[in-house]
């Protein structure tokens, strides 16, 4: 093929994926449509993850003003703000609780958006936004955990990043000494220490923020110049108006749900699942506890780490990542229903491992 | 020099009272009775000052305390019965408590059945979280930690503690609700007049029995042609392109 060709295909591509003429308040509000049919529930997801995404927003820049990434004053710093600053447990507590959220609803629309095959063309370039908002989140949950520098939140940093270096064994020549370096990198020295903590830092409220917020213009941007995908095989030809039925049916669900957050979150401290919540900072003379473990969203790769042979798990994970990115590609063809079924199996997986991780990990580890 | 030989009696009293008062480390059987009895993971810093108990030379280890602090520390082991005021260094809040309100002998002695501790501790509430003290033990939770408690028990406490302030959230988001339940409905009304408008002056009086009566389709495809050029592109069937 040409390279004149081939450029003139991909600016088509992209002028299909990015038309210009709908760049418009018109085209991409007023006469923007919602179909109305039984999976119409999954259209809110998105809307859902946004808000929580503006909460933890607001909650972080208000914890700012207190928190102090360094070493010898973070703990203190998060226990001060927990413990007497006046609504500063509601504050954590909201960031802590809307992130679990915001992770569970990008999930669900992840799903939802998989099995309604809304990754069609031309909303091909939705979906891969879509999934790199979704590693920018699992992101967000990693370097976050470090913050309050705990005995959980750094011993749990310090399994996550030597899983990193694990890969050099697989790995041939000079090759196999690069997962240290990227380790050493990501964390700044040879151990978990203040340079990590000042990375970790900056990416979680500078460099995760600033590609997320870049990210998710684009994701909206495609969202309105394409409307909502159809979703089944058979639309039902109703349909509601985006502006202004379908935002204020968000916003009434925004209402409802941020009720229902701070609810949780006064009556709950999000502390009170962990085994060792904000009590003593991290002590580096310390031995490293027992059942340290990662947030409850990365159990659907931890347990396999656990149980399978180390290889195994970091293959398939690759072989997700990359799969993810290609579905519109691999699964152009392929019809409603085989998605329906393989969003339900991979749905069923991810509540099992999730709620049942620690017993089937005790089944076949022995117990211990 | 002075100073050295001040500390010879010390020495010499400590040595004389360690074989009363028993090995210096935890109590692990406490331990793995309340890890098996609530499935969570704790560690010693439970009762004692250092999350690996008494033995080392870290602060709040026996390894790394002055002379006052092992005289702090020989008063505690001597409060056999209970009653004593304890300020131990090598425990925290609650171990203290524990010896105050059971002496060490029956802390000993209840080594052979731990969870008998939680009958005998009363009603106490260090961190005042709303939730005993003893059955923090049970849960498995940190009795010094007012953030950590069972769930459950926390939602009911903090439920009955921030009645007020949840009833004013729920007023707020049921009169948030209701105000834009009323707002769509004026949307609709709005909607429906200019369509009723439009259709009979543009289409006559069929388009807008042809256009149906569901409030739905109202609100959607009729509302649009309500927004201006909808009229007539709904009757040339345009529509949002969407993918099969």
């Amino acid at each position: 093929m040409k390279p004149t060709t081939r450029t003139r295909r991909f600016v088509a591509f992209l002028a299909e994926r990015l038309p210009a003429e709908k760049m418009s308040l018109q085209a991409m509000v007023q006469k923007k449509e919602v179909p109305v049919h039984r999976w119409s529930w999954a259209y809110y997801l998105g809307g859902l993850a946004l808000f929580f995404f503006v909460i933890q927003i607001v909650t972080g820049l208000m914890m700012l003003f207190y928190y102090e990434p360094s070493v010898a004053t973070a703990h203190a710093s998060v226990e001060h703000l927990t413990n007497n600053v006046p609504g500063g447990a509601l504050i954590r507590n909201l960031h802590a609780w809307s992130s679990s959220a915001m992770i569970l609803s990008v999930m669900l629309h992840l799903l939802t958006t998989f099995a309604m095959k809304a990754f069609g063309r031309p909303r091909e370039l939705t979906w891969v936004s879509g999934v790199l908002l979704l590693f920018l989140v699992f992101g967000f949950g990693f370097t976050g955990y470090l913050l309050p520098w705990h005995q959980i939140a750094v011993n749990a940093t310090k399994v996550g990043l030597g899983s990193i270096e694990q890969f050099g064994e697989y790995l041939p020549g000079d090759l196999a000494d690069l997962p240290r370096q990227i380790r050493e990198t990501i964390q700044g020295g040879a151990t978990v220490g203040q340079a990590t903590l000042s990375r970790f830092y900056a990416i979680h409220v500078v460099v995760l923020p600033l590609i997320s917020l870049g990210l998710l213009g684009f994701h909206l941007l495609s969202v309105q110049l394409h409307g909502m995908s159809p979703g089944v095989d058979r639309p039902t030809g109703r349909t509601e108006k985006f502006f202004p039925l379908f935002i204020l049916k968000d916003l009434k669900v925004w209402g409802v749900v941020f009720l229902m957050l701070a609810v949780v979150a006064i009556c709950v401290p999000f502390d009170a699942f962990l085994d060792y919540p904000l009590g003593a900072p991290y002590n580096p003379l310390g031995s490293t506890p027992d059942g340290i473990k990662p947030e409850w969203y990365f159990f659907w790769m931890y347990y396999p780490l656990e149980l399978l042979p180390f290889w195994l798990v970091a293959g398939g994970m690759a072989v997700l990542q990359v799969g993810l990115l290609l579905v519109p590609r691999i699964f152009r063809g392929t019809s409603r229903r085989v998605l329906r079924t393989l969003a339900a199996a991979a749905a069923i997986y991810l509540i099992v491992i999730t709620l049942f991780g620690q017993a089937i990990y005790e089944m076949f580890s022995g117990g211990h | 020099m002075r100073a050295r030989l001040a500390t010879i009696p010390i020495i010499v009293l400590t040595l004389a009272l360690l074989p009363l008062a028993g090995p210096a480390h935890a109590h692990p059987e406490f331990e793995k009775a309340i890890e098996a009895r609530s499935g969570r993971t704790i560690d010693c810093a439970f009762c004692h000052a250092h999350p690996d108990g008494p033995e080392g030379v870290h602060a709040g280890q026996i390894g790394a305390l002055s002379p006052a602090e092992m005289q702090a520390l020989n008063r505690a082991r001597t409060a056999f019965e209970p009653g004593a005021e304890v300020d131990s260094p090598i425990l925290n809040d609650f171990g203290d408590h524990l010896v105050t309100a059971l002496g060490k002998k029956r802390l000993v002695a209840l080594r052979q059945a731990p969870l008998q501790m939680v009958d005998e501790l009363g009603d106490s509430d260090l961190d005042g979280d709303g939730i005993s003290d003893a059955q923090e033990m049970l849960d498995g939770t940190h009795p010094l930690m007012r953030h950590h408690g069972a769930p459950g028990s926390l939602f009911v406490v903090n439920l009955q503690r921030s009645w007020f302030e949840i009833l004013m959230l729920i007023i707020a988001t049921v009169f948030g609700v209701y105000g834009i339940s009323h707002l769509l409905r004026w949307f609709g009304h709005e909607a429906r007049s200019a369509l009723g408008d439009d259709a009979r002056s543009a289409l006559g009086d069929d388009a807008r029995s042809a256009s149906g009566d569901d409030a739905r389709s109202a609100l959607g495809d009729d509302a649009r042609s309500a927004s201006g050029d909808g009229a007539h592109s709904a009757l040339r069937g345009e529509g949002e392109p969407h993918d099969g």
